[in-house]
């Protein structure tokens, strides 16, 4: 196999296919089976260690895949300003490995001196709004690269809000010159625990900004006879979110398309079988359009 | 203050609490009965997220305490020391010394410092890498100016000095499905980790073997750590150290 040297590598564009986020434990999976995935995402936040081998199995596996840095501590919704060494940190690892894409949350993890590295949900006002389009712009002339932005899963709404979080999403990306990171399973996540209409949160996005999509799992709770919808990203995507998902690339177009475990890790074969079926479905529709075309 | 200062400060100190949430924060949620269970959905985030990676961290702790007495210990960690870094790597850096101040554990006195070697094998893990020392970077050097020099241990490298079997306990720990007895009558041990390439080693030394690399780490020349050790250990073997330590990654070059 060729050698690709540091200096002469080309940042990959992740190709409009379906990726897997890279885990620890499958390091040694992927680089001995070379599996048929198109690519992988990361959270830097894990790699921003001194050294050591979780940076060794990145470089080895980012010369056969492209990767997408998945950031989750950035906090571009935080009233307290960017952390320099954070940003240093993030353009550190950009420069080495150059990613096909790089996003973050439209979330806040600083809200005080420590860190909650959960995602917390915003207040949609004209201030956070600013906040989030100063905090974009930040990272990316500091990247000198665009960004793209993730809509959250959200569990409660804060009284004071003025716009839908669709609304503040989408101008938040519009005014900072962000893309969007769609990811349906929080669009269903939100929909469902505010009552929201699925159709009208979609209708505010539009496909020019679209850049990558997420698919991933989430639990059920009964609370007090309601249903709450946990956004854990640790069980298989589930059928609706899959439906949803079909709906979105048949009316928006393909994305690179993600699937995203973060908790219960499944066993790597599982990983690439969910992965084969968003591969499927993105399939599905190429075919379609491409039989529009020819009878169109 | 602004609205969303003012927010999140509050938001903030009602994750960490274990107590109900100020009532001037639930009052800015959209209230449809559910304000304060959709509140503890991210309060519950916290603690559970935070604490995976503590649980992570500490795999023998958790075993030697029990799954239902970890997560207690870490949801009163996370609460009481909340992460300070934008990443989780080292999260836990106060947790042996949280663990130790509890009386409730003092029946298991070794604990803290098996959280402490839990804790020093993923800093070593994520240390910065090095460059062994090679043989031809002492080449033709004078008896003299050997003791002259100043090796530079590997930045992964650390001390961890047990009044306990520590090193025992961690090793028959690491899987769930060893079960032998250690006796604390087995005493003292004295462990240097490193990590001189891809794997972390654990090693048990001898109390002069400690004593010297720990000189060594205040900056003493090979001549002035061997000559204090030799006074406390008489025992300690150089020659013995160097043919096993001096060209294995325990040392970077120069």
């Amino acid at each position: 196999m060729e050698t690709i040297h540091k200096s002469g590598r080309k940042p990959t564009p992740v190709p409009i296919r379906a990726g897997a986020g890279l885990k620890p434990q499958h390091y040694q999976s992927v680089i001995e089976d070379q599996p048929d995935i198109g690519w992988f995402e990361i959270h830097p936040e894990n790699y921003m260690g001194r050294g050591g081998p979780p940076l060794r199995y990145l470089e080895k596996i980012r010369q056969d895949y492209p990767i997408s840095l998945h950031s989750v501590g950035t906090s571009l919704g935080s009233h307290l300003p960017l952390d320099r060494q954070h940003l240093q940190q993030l353009k550190h690892l950009v420069d080495r490995f150059e990613p096909g894409l790089v996003s973050e949350h439209l979330s806040w993890s600083h809200g005080y001196e420590w860190y909650t590295h959960d995602l917390m949900p915003l207040v949609y006002t004209e201030e956070s709004l600013q906040v989030m389009v100063e905090h974009i712009d930040q990272v990316q002339d500091h990247l000198q690269r665009q960004i793209l932005i993730e809509n959250p899963s959200s569990y409660l709404q804060f009284k004071a809000s003025e716009m839908p979080e669709q609304v503040f999403y989408v101008e938040a990306a519009k005014r900072s010159g962000a893309g969007l990171l769609v990811d349906v399973n929080n669009v269903f996540v939100s929909c469902t625990n505010h009552g929201w209409n699925i159709e009208d949160y979609l209708s505010e996005i539009p496909i020019s900004l679209i850049g990558e999509i997420h698919l991933s799992g989430h639990s059920v709770q009964q609370v007090e006879g309601r249903t709450l919808r946990i956004d854990d990203h640790g069980s298989p995507v589930c059928s609706e979110v899959w439906s949803l998902y079909q709906q979105f690339i048949s009316q928006f177009g393909l994305a690179p398309t993600l699937i995203e475990w973060d908790s219960n890790i499944p066993e790597f074969p599982q990983l690439l079988e969910e992965v084969s079926a968003a591969q499927s479905l993105m399939d599905g529709v190429a075919e379609t359009e491409v039989r529009n075309v020819v009878t169109g | 203050m602004s609205l969303l200062a003012e927010l999140q400060k509050s938001f903030c100190d009602a994750l960490r609490t274990a107590e109900a949430p100020d009532g001037a924060l639930l009052a800015m949620v959209q209230d449809d009965d559910l304000a304060l269970q959709r509140f503890q959905v991210y309060r519950n985030n916290f603690i559970v997220l935070n604490g995976d990676a503590l649980a992570d961290m500490f795999p023998v702790v958790k075993r030697l305490v029990g799954e239902k007495a970890f997560r207690m210990l870490a949801t009163a960690y996370v609460r009481q020391h909340p992460p300070r870094d934008r990443t989780l790597l080292l999260y836990g850096d106060l947790f042996a010394d949280f663990l130790q101040a509890i009386p409730e554990l003092s029946e298991l006195p070794y604990l803290s410092d098996v959280a402490r070697l839990e804790f020093a094998w993923t800093a070593a893990y994520h240390a910065a890498d090095a460059h062994p020392l090679q043989p031809d970077q002492l080449q033709n050097l004078s008896e003299e100016a050997f003791a002259g020099l100043q090796l530079r241990l590997h930045p992964s490298l650390q001390l961890l000095a047990s009044d306990f079997p520590v090193h025992r306990i961690w090793s028959v720990n690491q899987s769930d499905d060893q079960d032998e007895l250690i006796s604390l009558d087995e005493g003292a041990c004295r462990l240097i980790v490193v990590r001189p390439d891809n794997e972390v080693q654990v090693r048990v030394v001898t109390p002069g073997e400690f004593e010297f690399v720990e000189r060594l780490l205040a900056s003493a020349t090979i001549g002035e750590a061997f000559e204090a050790t030799s006074q406390t250990d008489p025992q300690f073997d150089l020659g013995r150290f160097f043919s096993r330590h001096l060209f294995d990654g325990t040392f970077c070059a120069m």
